[in-house]
């Protein structure tokens, strides 16, 4: 019943690259996340699904500290990276944010050229010492986005002139062009068509030969066709994390089956 | 399998409610009708109004964007300017010796009868030949082909202001006059051309020697020293208010205040730099510079609501999209979201820019109001700017600035203009490229 | 599970596919009577009747298959709904199995009427055919009620169909030893007790389906199985 795929992979790799601890947000006087404990595997495919409103963002948002630039928002608990409390004072933001790539619902290039929408990371982190080392980035970015083929006759043009898929490509490029160690997608097909989305799903199947993939997405078949492991989130809580064979087929809690059965909003 | 719906929609109920529908249709239609009617009403009555308006001071105004000449051939007399004695010499004497070239029968030696003659001129030709002649000395001794403005009244006499069928004792010129003006007429040495005057000279008692200079240089000092500090303040200011503060009570009083001190009336602006710049700090008065700051403080407030507005506009996805690649703060401002809330700024700033051009009320207090009949040469010396002048023009008596007020106001418009095309068009060419 | 999907149309599917496997079960619950009393009865009209009946059966699964697959297509069943549509499928297709033996019981039953009886086999074969068709019965209530203990009582009496089913075989051997003249119709009669005894064991599969429909897992203990024919030896010194 579960991914085929697994048990090749299980050999591999099976380290825990994130583990939450305990972890609590607060906006303001909501209580938006309750108490979430969580072990992400590395080179793997996680989903954050649930009903709108339960969190799921807001604890994706929380592992690269997003919710850092919002006033309210307020974090506690430990979430640990590699054994490493993100939220110590000891770790810059900005510097975890190179680690952890972030990709957003709706495709967001700069609106520069293709070039330099993947360079721009590379360039403000210092990753590259010149021109021909920075080229070799970008292309070597946007192969890994599956986007090369496809713009390497017009990376000076606008990356905002793309089709929507291929904006998304770009903006995965540009999130693995800092080399990070996790990729956090936030419903990253939900505004593309269904062959983009396709090509997105392919794409983050690939990914996750290198990195820790999060996404989180409100397509249920989504979730069961790119991820091996799923969380699944309802008013705050994690509800359910096991194996995205098991949930699909034969969740443990009540809530889980209502939910990917089409019984709760 | 199939899923049947029970249809229970009775037909009469259904037959009913679109008989309400078409009832009310024609009820909301009406109102939809007299709504339209009112809004093509509005626009009819604005336009008209704009439109009279633009009328009345076009028809008065054109007048001055020509002048009456009278050209003369002038013998430069070394009895009369002795060379050694510039730049002073009896130049007018020389003028009227070529004026009565073409009137012999008036005696020369008849001060009442040459000043009759030579009133035909504007006083300032005599300044005019001076100025030629201290340039060149080695005119001296020859004759000289002098192109000079005609005084006021016998302008308006050539422009059909005056009407030669009023009554002699209600016309500005008499008779006599008009012979000796229609007379020269016939000689062919009476032309029309564009009146370059208005423009190249600054001002002058004499309405057909007056021009805008000393006001376009005037304003210019003082939109630049306006711009030099509203903008990088109010964008600075707009800045951190938008991007850095924290949200607290502070900020919202703050934000609250910007918004009231855009509205407050110019002419209190006027008086904060009058006891401020001139009481305190002891600016000079009439200065362009004082002019700038205190056009600097109305157009603060402008800049910095447009520049706020301009950054919120920018979406929230480009601040994420740059957050998420490990881009700090200040690089997620200066390097994403300026860029691209610059147009909406640069707009926001050409309208404030526009809006100080047109500000009288706060120069008048400071004294930009003054008499000055040369360009400053900085802008610290004293000086109008075009809303000032306008404002002195309207006050003096003479018929000629009656068309020269309006000249300046169609000026005044053409800058105002300008600046809102520009501001349109930077808004066009770098709108949403996101 | 007991919410209904917001998707109210769903239910309503599910219902539709579910209501057919009822129809279904009550055709073959028949069909086992019918195809027994027929036998015992020497009924040929009957037996006939039970041969043609099976159409409808075979109809039935075609229908359900059908249904089935059109709403994994377009509601793509999850977890406890994706489970429902599986057993739907299974039942169907165990209980098509069951009607098909029942209507070989009805062929068999046209040849045996030309034939002496086998004394005390029909008896017999009708207890078997009766206990086998209370078991359907029960799994199929098992499944309606979604109790897995109903089913795995079904299960445990899928033993006593075997053993049933060792007696008879044992009869049969013996019956055909003593009078070869006896082993035409024993042939028949032994196939007809192996019928029912694969009926049960399908029977038992259905139950089974209804433990994993409720429970997400088939039962992990082999199926308790009693019957030995295939080791047994009857000797003629026997």
């Amino acid at each position: 019943m579960d991914d085929l795929r697994q048990h090749l992979q299980v050999a591999g790799d099976e380290e825990v690259k994130i583990s939450a601890r305990n972890c609590q947000v607060f906006y303001g006087d909501t209580h938006a996340i309750k108490d979430v404990d969580v072990d992400i595997l590395d080179k793997t495919v996680t989903a954050f699904i649930g009903p709108s409103g339960c969190g799921k963002s807001t604890f994706l948002r929380c592992l690269n500290r997003m919710n850092d630039t919002i006033d309210v928002a307020r974090v506690e608990g430990e979430i640990l990276m590699d054994g490493e409390n993100i939220y110590d004072k000891k770790v810059d933001p900005v510097q975890l944010r190179a680690k952890v790539g972030m990709v957003f619902q709706k495709p967001n290039p700069f609106p520069k050229s293709i070039y330099d929408n993947v360079s721009y990371g590379p360039k403000i982190h210092g990753l590259a010492r010149n021109k021909a080392e920075l080229d070799e980035i970008v292309e070597r970015s946007l192969r890994r986005a599956a986007l090369w083929d496809e713009v390497k006759d017009r990376l000076q043009t606008p990356g905002t002139g793309l089709s929507g898929g291929q904006q998304q490509r770009l903006c995965i490029a540009r999130a693995v062009a800092t080399e990070p160690e996790v990729l956090l997608m936030d419903e990253p097909a939900s505004a593309l068509d269904p062959i983009a989305t396709a090509q997105i799903e392919e794409l983050i199947d690939e990914l996750k030969q290198n990195y820790s993939v999060v996404i989180v997405t409100h397509s249920m078949q989504q979730a069961a066709r790119v991820s091996q492991k799923t969380a699944f989130f309802h008013l705050g809580n994690l509800v359910e994390y096991d194996d995205t064979g098991t949930i699909f087929t034969n969740p443990q809690d009540p809530r889980t089956e209502s939910y990917i059965t089409g019984r709760i909003g | 399998m199939t899923d049947i719906t029970p249809s229970d929609a009775r037909p009469t109920s259904r037959g009913t409610a679109t008989e309400a529908v078409r009832r009310s249709l024609a009820r909301r239609n009406r109102k939809q009708l007299v709504l339209q009617g009112f809004g093509i009403a509005a626009i009819i009555l604005a336009i008209s109004m704009l439109l009279i308006l633009l009328t009345s001071i076009i028809s008065t105004g054109y007048h001055a964007f020509t002048q009456t000449h009278i050209q003369l051939e002038v013998y430069v007399d070394p009895e009369e300017i002795p060379a050694e004695g510039l730049p002073r010499g009896g130049f007018d004497d020389v003028l009227a010796a070529a004026m009565g070239a073409h009137f012999p029968a008036v005696d020369l030696t008849d001060r009442a009868a040459t000043r009759e003659l030579t009133s035909i001129l504007s006083n300032g030709a005599q300044f005019i030949l001076r100025d030629k002649v201290v340039a060149d000395p080695s005119l001296i001794g020859q004759t000289v082909t002098l192109k000079v403005p005609v005084s006021d009244a016998y302008d308006q006499l050539n422009k059909g202001l005056v009407q030669r069928d009023t009554a002699e004792q209600f016309r500005r010129v008499d008779d006599a006059a008009i012979a000796r003006f229609d007379r020269l007429d016939e000689l062919g040495l009476i032309s029309t051309p564009l009146n370059t005057a208005l423009i190249t000279n600054a001002d002058s008692r004499f309405p057909e020697l007056a021009g805008l200079k000393g006001a376009l240089i005037g304003s210019f000092w003082a939109l630049l020293t306006c711009f030099l500090i509203s903008f990088p303040l109010g964008i600075g200011a707009a800045i951190y208010l938008e991007e850095f503060a924290p949200k607290n009570r502070f900020s919202d009083f703050i934000e609250i205040n910007i918004n009231n001190l855009a509205a407050v009336p110019s002419v209190v602006f006027g008086l904060l730099a009058l006891a401020v710049f001139i009481g305190w700090f002891g600016l000079p008065r009439s200065a362009p510079f004082v002019g700038g700051l205190t056009l600097a403080l109305m157009t603060m407030p402008t800049i910095i609501i447009a520049t706020r507005a301009a950054l919120k506009s920018v979406p929230p996805s480009i601040r994420e999209a740059a957050l998420g690649v490990g881009a700090s703060k200040h690089q997620v401002v200066f390097q994403h979201v300026l860029p691209l809330a610059m147009p909406g700024i640069l707009t926001g700033t050409i309208i404030g820019l526009a809006q100080a051009l047109g500000e009288t009320a706060p120069l008048l207090l400071i004294g930009m109001n003054a008499f000055i009949t040369s360009a400053p040469g900085s802008p610290f010396d004293s000086a109008t700017a075009l809303p000032t002048q306008i404002f002195i023009w309207a006050d003096s008596p003479e018929r000629g600035f009656v068309s020269r007020t309006s000249a300046a106001i169609l000026v005044l418009l053409t800058f105002l203009i300008m600046m809102n095309a520009l501001a349109i068009f930077l808004r066009n060419r770098f709108e949403r490229k996101w | 599970m007991s919410q209904e999907h917001i998707a109210s149309a769903y239910d309503r599917d599910l219902e539709a596919v579910q209501a057919m496997i009822m129809k279904m079960g009550g055709l073959v619950e028949a069909a086992i009577l019918r195809a027994a009393e027929s036998l015992e009865k020497r009924d040929e009209e009957e037996a006939e009747a039970v041969r043609r009946a099976d159409a409808a059966i075979d109809a039935l699964e075609q229908q359900v298959n059908e249904d089935s697959a059109r709403l994994i297509a377009l509601r793509q069943p999850a977890a406890g709904d994706l489970r429902t549509i599986l057993t739907v499928m299974k039942i169907a297709s165990n209980l098509e199995r069951i009607g098909d033996y029942a209507k070989n019981m009805g062929k068999r039953t046209s040849v045996l009427v030309q034939m002496q009886p086998v004394e005390g086999s029909a008896g017999s074969i009708r207890r078997m055919a009766k206990q086998v068709e209370l078991m359907l019965k029960d799994a199929l209530d098992a499944y309606i009620q979604r109790d897995p203990e109903l089913a795995e009582d079904v299960r445990q009496r899928d033993m006593d169909v075997d053993q049933m089913y060792n007696a008879l075989f044992r009869n049969f051997l013996t019956f055909m030893m003593e009078d070869p003249r006896n082993i035409t119709a024993c042939m028949h009669l032994h196939f007809i007790a192996k019928n029912i005894e694969r009926m049960g064991d399908h029977v038992t599969n259905i139950a089974e389906q209804v433990i994993y429909l409720v429970e997400g897992e088939m039962p992990a203990d082999d199926r308790p199985k009693r019957d030995r024919t295939a080791f047994e030896t009857v000797g003629p010194e026997a």
